[in-house]
This record gives structure tokens, C-alpha cells and sequence, in this order.
């Protein structure tokens, strides 16, 4: 459907993506996560034909996609902080339809279906200055999806929206999948909504497509040292013991979550890194595997089955030491 | 000091009464100034549009131009329209010296940097998101900028306001151009000027409050033009 092919983009100098394939298949529901200024925006800004790449082309439907009108109908996005038209509610969930050209009769009967159904039908006829920015967030969404483009981009949709919105646009978006199969690719940073609702997760770190899985990564400094011995790297209040060949520097650090122990009591072992915390959450990404969330400085998951949840009675609250190697820490 | 008291009554006195002359220069004026306004932001605000949105070679270059335009002397201006307009000039055939044509061929060559360069800034000012948002909700080039100069209606007030602040204004380049001529090219800055070397100090003060009236309510008008400030 959507490719990035060999894409990248440099701002004054600096690339800040560089992605030798990228696609969205018809359909598919992805998910893009990874920390600040991984490169996530600029990723959906040049998917969305707003930004000309440096280099590359993005493709739709196997043919290169111009900045064209034609092409943008296809793609819409929803920016990571939207903003709204001068004007009513009611004006600008009629923009994109109005722009598309659907008559003005059909116009108020569509955006007052897709209102309801993001439950923003009390605020049509509110302005943006008498909106929270929840209720923007919420608002650009109705806007985007009910020009009902082949492809919908949504940059960190929920991260003004409490509990309830959020599981309302994640319902409200399975709907449309069934109903059209829309192309949905939504950045994220909060980890259990994009493994709850996405098919498919790609972790995007310093503007490339990241071998690791997405828990646990960190932008560092890595300080010059022997590459032979341990190095000692500190992310937030932690300095955490690393093995790594690269010189000194910015890098990511990442560590899976398959590769903490957890006990409840500090244990002797080879283990170079020992961090003592308290559970803040579990979650359940699929049957069997639960991620316990500690806060031991920083945030780390842990990724434990069941049983060791039942046997350790981890539940929030309950004080836990993560432990993991130096050679278990992925540096790139 | 009585001249200046004399003046005001006089200045008074030729407002009420309706002056013929008076009458005469402010519609000229009005007539020119509306004109060469309308020209100017016609092709400078769609100019400035172009500066602020568009990256072609050269842009920058051209924002260096239209920068410089602003400085640029009223009566250099005027000293080149007469190269221009004067029977053996490029454009002599077409007998628009001294006329009140080329008093908005003027205005508008002076008048034209300011919209260009003023919109080009209103609109640089308006969050890239706003033109983001309506290219991915299928918006084409001009409901885009549209959409950019609503967000943008109290700089772009501000470019009207000045384009026309320049034009009615005017007198160096009117003067060397329209001639000053009674009844055809005489507008209120030109008048003034005249009436004022001539001693008539309360005709050219009169003129003169004429011409900030004119200010005025051109400015008022523009403010409920924009509307109120309601997002």
C-alpha cells in the first residue's frame, strides 16, 4: 500500500531518518514507537507526502507518490500536538470533506455520524478556544477519519486523552477496519496501547528501524573507555554497566526485557547491574507473559510468565531488584 | 501664533462648508490611494505567500530585494517613472505623465515591497502546522492559503493598512509624476505641500486633517473587516 523506499531526511545537516524500507501493508494496523526525537514525526510527515524527502521515495500502490493532490487524498495525518481552524468544531470536521469534494448537503450528516461516534458531538458548535486539549486531540481525529483516506497516520493520538477516549478512538478505529480496511500507522510512546492494538511493532531509535524490542530504551552518552572492559554509562539517576566496542558518544541503550531477572531481594550473581524499586504495573502483551514495570530509578520492564508473577507475588507496590549483564545490554 | 488659530478656524470653517476644492482633492486622493492599494496587495500579498511558503532558488535572494524596496527613496521612484512615462521614455507613447495614473503607477511601485515583504512575515508567523493540516485533509493550493491567511488576518489587516498608509501618504513621487496638476493630479499630500508654501496655512491645515480622517476610517473600516478576535 504505503513504502518508504530507501528515505531519508536531514534537517541542516543532520539526518534524522534514514529508512532503507518501510511499508505499510492495506489494512495493517502498525504501530511506530521509540523514544523522543527517534524520528517518529518526520517518519509519518514524509509517509503523509507533506515533507519532500532528502533522499528516497515514498510509494503508494507501487508507484512513486508525488506531493500531488491526488496522491494526499490518500494519506491523512494527525499531528502529534493538532491544531484547529479558525472556526466551529462543526467547520473543521467539514474541512476535509468540503476540500474533497463531497456536496455541501452530505457535509453535515457525515461529520455529525463521525462526531457521535468519537463522542465530540457536543462540541460542534464550540470554538477551539474553549477546548482542552483532550478534546482537540479528539476533535482532529473525527476530522481525519471521516475523509476516510486509504491510509491514516496518527501521531501520539491519545496522549492528551484520559482512559475512556482513549479505548473509545481505539474501538472507534477497529470499526473502520472492518468496515473499509483502512490503513492505520499510529506513533506511540505508551507501550501497552500499541501491543494491545497494533499488529505489528516497530521500535524506531535515532532515526532507523531498531533490532530490539521496544521496552527499556534509552538515549546515552557513552563515556570513552577501554572497549574491553566494562563501561559504565549513566541514564538518569542509574549509571548502568555496559560492554561495547563503540567509542565514546550518543547511542542508544537498550535492554530486553527477557534478559532482567527479578527477585525480591538483592541476590548474589555475575550480574553487573542490580537496581532495587517497586512494581508500578503489570501488563499482559499475550497470554502466559506478563511485563512488570518497576520504577527503580528509571522505569525498566521486565518481561516474567505468570507463574513467576504468583510465586514472587509481584503486584504494584511490592519491592523488587531487577538484575541484568553487561553483555546483555544492546548498545547501537 | 494667530496665523495658527486663524488656520484652525479656517481648516474648520472649509471642512463644514463642503469646499469644492477640498471635496475635489480628498475624492482624487481616495480614488488613487484605493487603487494603487488594491494593485499593490493584489500582487504582494500573493508574493509574499509565494516568499514565505514556497523554497525555490533564488528565494532568498528575493526576500533581499523586496527588503531593500522598502527603503528605497520616493523620489528615485518618481525620478525613474518620468525616465519612463516622458514622451521619449519606453512607455511615452502610452501619455501618462502628468495624469493621475502615474500617481498609482507610483504608489504602487512603492506600495508593492511593503505588502510583499510584510505579508511574506504574517505569513511566515502562522504555525506550519495550519498548512500541514489542510494539505493532509486534501485542501489544493488555494483553499491552503486560505486557510494560512485566516490564520494570518491580523497581519495581513496590518499589510492593507500600511500598503494604504503609503499610498495616501505619498507626495514625493506624486508630485514628480502627477504634476500637481488643479483639478486632475492635485491630491491631498501634494496640496498641502503646495498650499503650504504658498502661505495658506489653513487650507493646507484643513487638507491635513482631511488626510488623517481619511487614516481613520480607513483603519476602522479594516478593523470590522477582520472581524472580532474570536478564534
Amino acid at each position: 500500500m504505503l513504502e518508504l523506499r530507501g528515505v531519508r531526511q536531514r534537517y541542516e545537516g543532520r539526518t534524522v531518518l534514514d529508512l532503507d524500507h518501510f511499508v505499510l501493508d492495506r489494512g495493517a494496523t502498525v504501530a511506530i514507537v521509540g523514544p523522543n526525537g527517534a524520528g517518529k514525526s518526520t517518519l509519518l510527515r514524509l509517509a503523509a507526502l507533506l515533507e519532500a524527502p532528502s533522499e528516497g521515495e515514498v510509494w503508494i500502490d507501487g508507484r512513486p507518490a508525488s506531493r500531488s493532490r491526488p496522491y494526499r487524498r490518500r494519506v491523512t495525518l494527525v499531528e502529534q500536538r493538532p491544531v484547529l481552524f479558525r472556526g466551529t468544531v462543526r467547520k473543521n470536521l467539514g474541512y476535509g470533506l468540503l476540500a474533497g469534494g463531497v456536496s455541501r448537503d452530505a457535509v453535515p450528516g457525515r461529520l455529525e455520524a463521525m462526531a457521535r461516534r468519537l463522542d465530540v458531538h457536543p462540541l460542534l458548535d464550540r470554538r477551539r478556544s474553549e477546548l482542552s486539549e483532550g478534546e482537540i486531540q479528539r476533535v482532529a481525529v473525527a476530522r481525519a477519519l471521516v475523509v476516510e483516506t486509504d491510509v491514516l497516520l496518527l501521531d501520539e493520538p491519545v496522549s492528551s486523552a484520559d482512559r475512556a477516549a482513549t479505548q473509545q478512538l481505539f474501538r472507534v478505529l477497529a470499526e473502520e477496519r472492518e468496515r473499509r480496511s483502512v490503513t492505520v500507522c499510529l506513533a506511540s510512546h505508551q507501550l501497552e496501547d500499541a501491543y494491545r492494538w497494533s499488529d505489528d511493532l516497530r521500535v524506531l531509535a535515532d532515526g532507523r528501524l531498531a533490532p530490539v524490542t521496544p521496552e527499556n530504551l534509552f538515549r546515552v552518552d557513552i563515556p570513552p573507555g577501554d572497549p574491553e572492559a566494562a563501561r559504565h554509562v549513566p541514564v538518569g539517576p542509574l549509571t548502568i554497566a555496559v560492554v561495547t566496542e563503540r567509542p565514546g558518544g550518543p547511542a542508544i541503550l537498550a535492554v530486553a526485557p527477557s534478559d532482567i531477572f527479578v527477585s525480591r531481594e538483592r541476590v548474589m550473581s555475575s550480574a553487573r547491574n542490580h537496581f532495587s524499586g517497586q512494581v508500578s504495573r503489570l501488563v499482559r502483551p499475550r497470554p502466559g507473559l506478563v511485563h512488570v514495570t518497576a520504577e527503580v530509578g528509571i522505569e525498566l520492564v521486565a518481561a516474567v510468565t505468570e507463574e513467576a508473577v504468583r510465586e514472587l507475588g509481584l503486584m504494584p507496590g511490592a519491592a523488587v531488584t531487577y538484575a541484568f549483564k553487561a553483555s546483555a545490554v544492546r548498545i547501537f | 501664533m494667530d496665523f495658527l488659530a486663524d488656520g484652525w478656524r479656517r481648516a474648520v470653517h472649509l471642512l463644514l462648508s463642503g469646499d469644492a476644492e477640498v471635496l475635489g482633492v480628498t475624492l482624487l486622493t481616495l480614488k488613487v490611494a484605493l487603487i494603487a492599494t488594491t494593485i499593490a496587495c493584489a500582487i504582494g500579498i500573493p508574493a509574499g505567500f509565494v516568499l514565505a511558503t514556497r523554497a525555490f532558488w533564488g528565494r532568498r535572494a528575493a526576500l533581499t530585494v523586496v527588503n531593500t524596496a522598502l527603503a528605497f527613496p520616493t523620489v528615485v521612484v518618481g525620478l525613474l517613472l518620468i525616465g519612463l512615462l516622458s514622451r521619449r521614455g519606453p512607455l511615452g507613447a502610452f501619455s501618462l505623465l502628468y495624469t493621475w495614473q502615474a500617481i498609482v503607477i507610483a504608489d504602487v511601485l512603492l506600495a508593492l515591497p511593503i505588502a510583499a515583504a510584510l505579508s511574506a512575515a504574517a505569513v511566515q508567523g502562522v504555525d506550519a502546522r495550519f498548512r500541514r493540516t489542510a494539505q493532509t485533509l486534501g485542501a489544493g493550493t488555494w483553499r491552503t492559503a486560505w486557510t494560512v491567511a485566516r490564520e494570518a488576518r491580523f497581519g495581513l489587516a496590518a499589510v492593507v493598512t500600511a500598503a494604504f498608509g503609503q499610498c495616501v501618504a505619498e507626495v514625493g513621487a506624486a508630485l514628480m509624476v502627477g504634476g500637481n496638476i488643479r483639478g486632475e493630479t492635485r491630491t491631498l499630500t501634494t496640496a498641502v505641500t503646495l498650499h503650504a508654501a504658498q502661505g495658506d496655512f489653513g487650507l493646507a491645515l484643513a487638507l491635513g486633517l482631511v488626510l488623517i480622517a481619511l487614516a481613520l476610517v480607513v483603519n476602522v473600516a479594516l478593523q470590522v473587516l477582520q472581524g472580532t478576535g474570536r478564534a
